[in-house]
């Protein structure tokens, strides 16, 4: 009896339509997210994210809509991020219906902010998500959608953000995403390493057996994926099916 | 069956709504607690902190606790069944104490508890229909620790605590159901039927 590793597709929404970036660039829309998070859940997804790519004020609206849409339906665990800056942002957006809110570039800005909402809301609905690049023999935060460099070591803020009271990390390798060559299975397990919350690893799902070295090699909690799932190459239950057969316990039913 | 849901003035009530329209109830959102007292069944929700939960159902407490005496359904999910309790170590201030026994952090190695576990669950009408070995779905970084024997399922992580307690008719579930799929949506029903049956 154990937490199963979980497994966790990811839409990444631009204007109330379903996106993947490439390398953060070069959008191209592939769907509905409501619907894409229903068909999703009966796939047995474990839990759902979306993220906002380009948080204009319009864009929070329909991604409100989306979400209020989207949470009269789903009956897993949906989190959401991107754009989220204020304290108020983050009142909102669980209000219209997310169980979780992942803050990235606001939390660098003022890493106040991860305290304040873990105070009011629960570290629980509190995920920092965090753009890492490597840098040497160290991986670099980038905030701003990936286009900032902070200096900060990603390593030590995810560190420093837990303390603040995250309830969990939402980890992505800038090097890796869009790539689908595999997650970066070294920044996941540093991280993993460093604290004592759930690290969701992202960045570079290709193929099924990507996930399961993330959750077993990289040590991850959990895995994020999109185009593997949005391009109808394989269900989510392909994936468990693949994790089962390594011995890696997984949560069957929708 | 009209099921009020505690608004304590943070976080996301639309699931547990959904839930509980799903399993057959009609739902209001209650904010003002001195409009509790006419509740024919109440369901504390499971978001926010401890703290603010229980500052903000004081004036409450001595109301819910003739309620809950005589026969009221009563649901509490996560920290909405943390607050049926005494007290907690996550902040101070009086929980609503319907339940002896006291909220005491989780000793695990990772903390939140956070994703899909089993549930251990006795013959309880609550558990009514749901397969054995089923998981459902936990966020949670404290547990309760109850003084009378009112648990009903135990889960595993770090240390075996009580994942679902019922006394009468108040219930408490440490994960949240509204958000476990359809084993989940079944609980809900179940209690739904449970809170039908008794008024």
């Amino acid at each position: 009896m154990t937490l199963t590793k979980r497994i966790i597709p990811c839409l990444d929404v631009k204007e109330g339509a379903v996106v993947k970036g490439v390398c953060f660039k070069d959008l191209r829309q592939v769907g509905d997210p409501p619907t894409l998070a229903v068909e999703y859940q009966a796939q047995g997804a474990d839990e759902i994210v979306f993220l906002d790519v380009n948080a204009s004020v319009a864009g929070v609206r329909t991604m409100h809509e989306a979400v209020r849409k989207t949470a009269e339906q789903l009956f897993v665990p949906l989190t959401v991020g991107g754009g989220i800056r204020t304290f108020e942002d983050v009142r909102k957006t669980l209000n219209v219906g997310a169980d979780k809110t992942s803050i990235n570039t606001a939390a660098v800005l003022d890493p106040s902010l991860i305290s304040k909402c873990a105070d009011a809301f629960g570290s629980q609905c509190v995920v920092l998500a965090i753009d890492a690049k490597r840098s040497g023999d160290s991986w670099e935060v980038y905030t701003h959608s990936g286009t900032k460099p902070t200096g900060l070591d990603a390593v030590e803020w995810a560190k420093a953000a837990v303390e603040r009271g995250a309830g969990e990390i939402l980890l992505t390798s800038m090097d890796s995403d869009g790539m689908k060559k595999g997650y970066d299975l070294d920044l996941t397990k540093a991280v993993v390493r460093a604290v004592r919350v759930p690290v969701i690893a992202s960045g570079g799902c290709g193929t099924l057996d990507h996930i399961v070295d993330v959750l077993t090699v990289g040590e991850a909690d959990a895995a994020l994926a999109a185009s593997i799932f949005h391009f109808g190459q394989h269900t989510v239950a392909d994936v468990k099916r693949a994790l089962e057969a390594k011995g890696v316990p997984v949560r069957w039913g929708s | 069956m009209k099921v009020s849901i505690v608004d304590y003035g943070v976080g996301n009530l639309h699931s547990i709504s959904k839930g509980l329209e799903r399993a057959g109830a009609s739902i209001e959102v209650v904010g003002d607690m001195s409009s509790l007292e006419s509740a024919e069944c109440i369901v504390f929700p499971g978001v926010g902190a401890f703290g603010a939960a229980a500052d903000k159902l004081k004036p409450a407490i001595h109301g819910l606790r003739k309620m809950a005496a005589s026969g009221t359904p009563i649901l509490g999910i996560c920290l909405g069944m943390q607050v049926l309790f005494d007290r907690s170590e996550e902040s101070a201030g009086d929980g609503v104490g319907l339940l002896r026994g006291d909220v005491r952090k989780l000793q695990a190695p990772r903390v939140p508890h956070m994703g899909w576990n089993e549930v251990l669950f006795q013959d309880d009408p609550l558990f009514d229909g749901v397969p054995e070995g089923s998981r459902f779905y936990f966020a949670n970084s404290y547990v309760c620790h109850p003084m009378e024997k009112v648990g009903i399922a135990e889960t595993l992580y770090g240390e075996t605590f009580v994942s679902a307690v019922r006394k009468g008719r108040v219930c408490g579930l440490q994960f949240h159901p509204e958000k476990s799929g359809a084993v989940g949506l079944r609980l809900l029903t179940n209690f739904v039927n449970m809170a039908e049956g008794s008024a």
